[in-house]
C-alpha cells in the first residue's frame, strides 16, 4: 500500500496544493449550485415559519421539539471529530493526521455553524433571540445560568471561537505560502492580510509551536465538555428516556463516531475532486477507518448499557419508552440505527473493506444516517410516550417545513466547505512537508545504522 | 555607521546550520550573532542549539487568560444570580454550584484561548511589517538566513555563506 | 458589589427549597380537586378559556394537539372487565400545578418561568423566547405554545367577538409559552385590595375562574398557610403536606384510607394542587 513517498519535492506539495484554489472545475459549480439550492429550500421554509409561527413545523404539545434539536445534535456531533484529529492526534504525536487534519477542522466549523442555525430556527421568538445572551442590562435581567441551553450557548460559542482561532493559527505559514506564490488580485490582497506578514522566523515558529499545542490542549477537553453539555439538556431534564447517567459519554461516544464517518465521506470526495491521492492516501485512509471502527464498538457498548441499566433499573416510565422504541411507532427508525451504527460498521473489521473506496464511501454514508437517527431515536420517542398517560401522541409526524429545513442545513454545510476549498489549502502544506521531513530524517537514521552494524 | 542586511539561501537545513555554526564562531566585527534570522518552510526546533535559547512567553499570557476567564466567569454569573432579584427557580438555591462550574469551566477554556492567541501576536511580532528582504522561496523549501551587519562586516559573512553551498544571495542596495 | 452582596448573604443564596425553607408568608395559593364531585362537565374549561383570553384553536389544530386549553378534563375508564367501561368513566381537571420546585423553571434560558413569593410558577411572556424546554420537561405536559399568531393572523377573535375579551389579561402573540396561572390577575387584585384595608385576603374573597365554574364545587382554592382557609383545612384533613416527596400517611403499611393525593409527588416538584381520589364503587 502506497504512503506518501519521503521523497516528494517540496515544490511539487506547494504545486498541488495551491493548484486546488485555482480555478475550478465544472463540477465544483455544479455542486456548489446544489447545495446552494438546497439551502435556498431550507431558507424558503424558514422565512414561511418565521411569518407563521411554529405550527407549521407540525410540532403539538408533547412533541415540543422536532427534527431541529435532533438535527442540531447531529451536527454538533460532526463537529467533534475535526478536534479529535487536529487536537488530541497532535498531542499524540501522530503524524497521518497531518494531510487530514486542516478539512477536518473547517468541518468542525462549519458544522458548528450549522448547529447554531438550528437553535435559531427551533426558537418561537427568534427576534428576542438575544434575551439569551448575557450583555449588561440596565434592569438588571440576566438570563437563567441554571439552564443547560444556556450552558449550550456558552459551550458552543467558546468551541465555535477556539476552533476558528485553532484553524486559523495552524493555516497561517500556509497562508504565508499562497501570498507568496498567488498572482496580484483579490485574493493575493487576502492571504497578505490574513497571513499577518509571516515569513517564516525562527521567532515566529517557536512561538507558533507553542501556541499551537497550547490551544490543542485546551481544546480536547472543551470538545468533551461541549457534548457533554448537550447530553445534559437531556440528561439534567427529569423525562424518562432522557435522565440517564451515561448520556454525557454516550453523546460524546456518538459525536467522535459520527465525526469520524464525516471525516471518510469528505476525504473520498476531497481526495477525487482535488485529485490529492498523494497526499491523502490509502494508508491514512485505512488508519481513520479503524479509528472509526473502533469508536463504532464503543458507542454499541454505551447503548447496550443504557439498555441494560434501564432495562434491569425499576423506573417504569423509562421501560416503557424503551419498550416503545424498540415495538413502536418509532421501531422502522430504532432499528434501522441499531444496524447502521452497530452492524454495518462490522463491515470495517475486513481487510478489503478498509481499503474500497466506493464501500467506504456507501458505509460512511450510512453510519451518518445511523447516527442522524440516533439522536431522532433520543427526541422524539420520550416526547411520544412520557410521564403522563393522557399527553401520549405516537402519530405526530414532522412536516415539510421540518424536514425542509434539515435538508437545508447540508445544502448549507456543502456550500460553505466548497468556498472554503477553494479560497484555503485543505492541505496543510507545511505539515505535510514537516511529515516528509522527519520521515526522511528517521529513514536515513536507520540507514546509516544499518551500515554501521555489520 | 549604516547598516545593511543580507538574505542568503540554502537548498537544506544541514548547510544553513552549518554556516550559522561558523558565523557564532568567526565572530567578526561589525556583526552581532543576535541580528542572524533563520526563516525556514518548516519548523527545525534544533536551530535552537545554535541560536540559543531564544524564550517563547506565550504560556504565560495562557495562564493569566485563563485564571482571568475562570475567575470573571465564576464572579459575574454568581453575582448576576445574587442580583437578579434573587427569584428562585425550580427549588434550587439562587448560586447553584453545579451549573455555576460547568460555565466557569467554558470561560476559563474562552479565557484562555483568546489570550493565548494575543500572546502568540504579540510574542511573535505579528502581524509584522515584511522584512528589507524575502525569497518567496522560503515558504517553498529553502532556508533563509537574514542578516543584519555593518557595511565592512558583509564581505566577511558573504565568504562564509559561500563556503556552504549558499544558492542565492540577496543584498539590500546601499543607500 | 456584587462579590460584597455575594459574601455577605452567602446563605440566603445557598438553601433549597421547599424542603430546607421557611414556609411561605403570608401566601401561598394552592387548590384542592374532589375527582368524587367532578362530573366532567368541562365548565371549568371553558370559564378559563373565558378569563384567560384563550385562543380556540378549531378542530383541524386542535386535532394536531394544538389545543390551548389550560386547564383540561381528562378521561379514563375504569378497566374492571364490567361490560362497558364507559360506564366507569372518571375524570381528572388537569392544570399546571404550580409546583414548589418546578422542573420547568431550572430549564428556562431565558429566566421567563420563575417562582413567585407567593408560591406561583409565573411564567413572564415578554421574555419568553420560545425555547420549550419548559414543556419539554413538565412531567404534567401542562404548558401551551402559541404554535400561530392567534390573536392577528389565525383572527380567533373577530370584530365584536374581541368585545369579550377580558382587559386584565393580556393576548398572546405566536411564540410564547403559556400556562394556568391561578387566575393571577384576580389574586393580584385581591392582595391590593386587602393590602390597601391593612390585612390579608380571607378565605373565598377570591376565587380562580374554574373554582367559580364548577358546579359541583369540585375545586377549592386558597391560602394555605392561612389555617381558617378550606383548603388548609383539607390539606390537613387529609395528611397531604406540601414539603414532602412521600407523605407521612403512605409510609403506613397498607396504606392510607385517607384520599388526598398529589400527582408524580415522587419526582420531587411538590405541587401545590391536591386531588382527592373518587370513591369507587367497588370500595363501598
Amino acid at each position: 500500500m502506497k504512503d506518501i513517498r519521503e521523497d516528494i519535492a517540496w515544490a511539487k506539495i506547494n504545486k498541488d496544493v495551491l493548484g486546488s484554489l485555482e480555478n475550478p472545475r465544472k463540477l465544483y459549480w455544479v455542486i456548489l449550485f446544489c447545495a446552494f439550492a438546497a439551502f435556498g429550500v431550507g431558507i424558503g421554509c424558514e422565512v414561511y415559519q418565521y411569518q407563521t409561527g411554529l405550527g407549521v413545523a407540525n410540532l403539538n404539545n408533547p412533541h415540543a421539539w422536532g427534527l431541529y434539536i435532533s438535527t442540531f445534535i447531529f451536527w454538533i456531533g460532526m463537529s467533534h471529530s475535526g478536534t479529535l484529529l487536529s487536537a488530541i492526534l497532535h498531542l499524540m504525536h501522530a503524524d497521518w493526521r497531518k494531510p487530514i487534519y486542516r478539512f477536518a477542522e473547517a468541518m468542525t466549523t462549519f458544522s458548528l455553524m450549522t448547529a447554531g442555525l438550528f437553535v435559531m430556527v427551533h426558537i418561537g421568538r427568534l427576534w428576542q433571540f438575544y434575551y439569551s445572551l448575557p450583555y449588561p442590562d440596565e434592569r438588571g435581567i440576566w438570563p437563567n445560568f441554571q439552564s443547560p441551553l444556556l450552558w449550550d450557548a456558552m459551550a458552543i460559542f467558546t468551541y465555535l471561537s477556539s476552533s476558528i482561532l485553532f484553524l486559523y493559527v495552524g493555516m497561517i505559514p500556509d497562508l504565508a505560502i499562497c501570498r507568496d506564490n498567488m498572482h496580484e488580485g483579490w485574493r493575493k490582497k487576502l492571504y497578505t492580510l490574513l497571513s499577518l506578514g509571516w515569513e517564516g522566523t525562527d521567532r515566529q515558529w517557536r512561538n507558533f509551536r507553542v501556541t499551537y499545542l497550547t490551544i490543542a490542549c485546551f481544546l480536547i477537553p472543551l470538545a468533551v465538555s461541549v457534548h457533554s453539555i448537550v447530553a445534559a439538556d437531556f440528561a439534567m431534564s427529569q423525562q424518562p428516556g432522557w435522565h440517564v447517567t451515561s448520556f454525557p459519554p454516550y453523546f460524546v461516544a456518538g459525536a467522535l463516531y459520527s465525526g469520524c464517518s464525516g471525516i471518510i465521506t469528505l476525504f473520498i470526495i476531497l481526495r477525487y475532486v482535488f485529485k490529492f491521492e498523494e497526499y491523502m492516501t490509502l494508508s491514512i485512509l485505512k488508519k481513520i477507518v479503524r479509528l472509526t471502527f473502533a469508536i463504532a464498538m464503543v458507542w454499541t457498548y454505551l447503548n447496550a448499557v443504557e439498555f441494560a441499566s434501564v432495562w434491569y433499573s425499576s423506573d417504569q416510565a423509562s421501560k416503557d419508552i424503551l419498550i416503545q422504541k424498540a415495538t413502536g411507532t418509532y421501531a422502522p427508525f430504532w432499528w434501522g440505527m441499531i444496524f447502521c451504527g452497530s452492524i454495518v460498521p462490522l463491515t470495517l473489521a475486513f481487510k478489503r473493506a478498509q481499503t474500497s473506496i466506493p464501500m467506504l464511501f456507501a458505509v460512511s454514508l450510512l453510519l451518518n444516517l445511523g447516527m442522524w437517527l440516533e439522536r431522532w431515536m433520543i427526541i422524539a420517542p420520550t416526547f411520544s410516550h412520557g410521564y403522563y398517560p393522557w399527553t401520549w401522541d405516537h402519530d405526530q409526524w414532522p412536516s415539510l417545513v421540518q424536514w425542509g429545513m434539515v435538508f437545508g442545513s447540508f445544502g448549507w454545510f456543502t456550500m460553505l466547505f466548497m468556498v472554503f476549498c477553494k479560497v484555503f489549502p485543505s492541505v496543510s502544506m507545511y505539515e505535510v512537508k514537516e511529515m516528509v521531513y522527519h520521515r526522511s530524517l528517521h529513514l536515513k537514521k536507520s540507514e546509516t545504522a544499518e551500515q554501521g552494524a555489520p | 555607521m549604516s547598516q545593511r542586511h543580507l538574505l542568503a539561501l540554502f537548498n537544506n537545513f544541514e548547510d544553513a546550520e552549518a554556516a550559522i555554526y561558523e558565523l557564532r564562531a568567526a565572530n567578526i566585527k561589525g556583526f552581532n550573532f543576535d541580528d542572524l534570522t533563520l526563516k525556514s518552510p518548516i519548523e527545525h526546533h534544533e536551530v535552537e542549539n545554535i541560536l540559543g535559547q531564544r524564550s517563547a512567553k506565550v504560556q504565560w499570557f495562557t495562564l493569566a487568560g485563563a485564571l482571568m476567564g475562570g475567575l470573571l466567569g465564576f464572579f459575574l454569573i454568581s453575582g448576576a444570580q445574587a442580583n437578579f432579584y434573587a427569584q428562585m427557580k425550580g427549588g434550587k438555591p439562587i448560586v447553584p454550584l453545579p451549573p455555576n462550574f460547568v460555565l466557569t469551566f467554558e470561560m476559563f477554556v474562552l479565557g484562555g484561548v483568546f489570550i493565548s492567541v494575543l500572546g502568540f501576536l504579540i510574542c511573535a511580532g505579528l502581524p509584522a511589517r515584511r522584512s528589507p528582504l524575502y525569497s518567496a522561496k522560503v515558504s517553498e523549501d529553502q532556508i533563509g538566513i537574514l542578516v543584519k551587519a555593518d557595511e565592512p562586516a558583509m564581505a566577511k559573512i558573504k565568504g562564509v555563506f559561500l563556503n556552504h553551498g549558499v544558492l542565492e544571495i540577496q543584498e539590500e542596495a546601499g543607500k | 458589589m456584587s462579590v460584597n452582596n455575594l459574601l455577605e448573604n452567602w446563605s440566603q443564596f445557598r438553601h433549597f427549597h421547599p424542603v430546607d425553607d421557611k414556609p411561605h408568608d403570608p401566601y401561598k395559593w394552592a387548590m384542592s380537586i374532589d375527582l368524587d364531585a367532578c362530573t366532567g362537565c368541562n365548565a371549568c374549561s371553558v370559564a378559563c378559556y373565558a378569563e384567560n383570553n384563550l385562543p380556540v384553536v378549531g378542530k383541524e389544530k386542535y386535532a394536531h394537539g394544538q389545543a390551548m386549553h389550560w386547564i383540561r378534563i381528562e378521561r379514563y375508564w375504569d378497566e374492571d372487565d364490567r361490560e362497558f367501561p364507559d360506564q366507569g368513566a372518571q375524570f381528572l381537571p388537569m392544570m399546571c400545578q404550580q409546583c414548589e420546585a418546578a422542573p420547568c423553571e431550572t430549564v428556562c434560558p431565558v429566566a421567563a418561568t420563575n417562582h413567585t413569593a407567593d408560591g406561583l410558577n409565573s411564567q413572564v411572556y415578554n421574555r419568553c423566547i420560545g425555547s420549550r424546554y419548559c414543556s419539554a420537561n413538565c412531567p404534567y405536559k401542562v404548558r401551551y405554545f402559541n404554535w400561530y399568531d392567534y390573536p392577528s393572523d389565525d383572527n380567533v377573535w373577530p370584530a365584536e367577538m374581541n368585545q369579550q375579551l377580558n382587559p386584565d389579561v393580556t393576548v398572546r402573540g405566536k411564540g410564547v409559552m403559556e400556562k394556568c396561572t391561578f387566575c393571577v390577575q384576580r389574586l393580584h387584585a385581591a392582595k391590593g385590595t386587602a393590602r390597601s384595608e391593612g390585612r390579608i385576603v380571607r378565605d373565598g374573597e377570591v376565587q380562580t375562574a374554574c373554582q367559580q365554574a364548577c358546579p359541583a364545587s369540585a375545586i377549592s382554592f386558597g391560602n394555605l398557610v392561612d389555617p381558617e382557609s378550606r383548603v388548609h383545612k383539607q390539606w390537613q384533613a387529609q395528611q397531604v403536606a406540601l414539603d414532602k416527596d412521600v407523605q407521612t400517611k403512605d409510609k403506613e403499611e397498607g396504606g392510607s384510607e385517607l384520599r388526598g393525593y398529589r400527582i408524580f409527588e415522587e419526582l420531587r416538584p411538590y405541587p401545590s394542587v391536591m386531588y382527592l381520589e373518587r370513591v369507587r364503587e367497588s370500595a363501598v
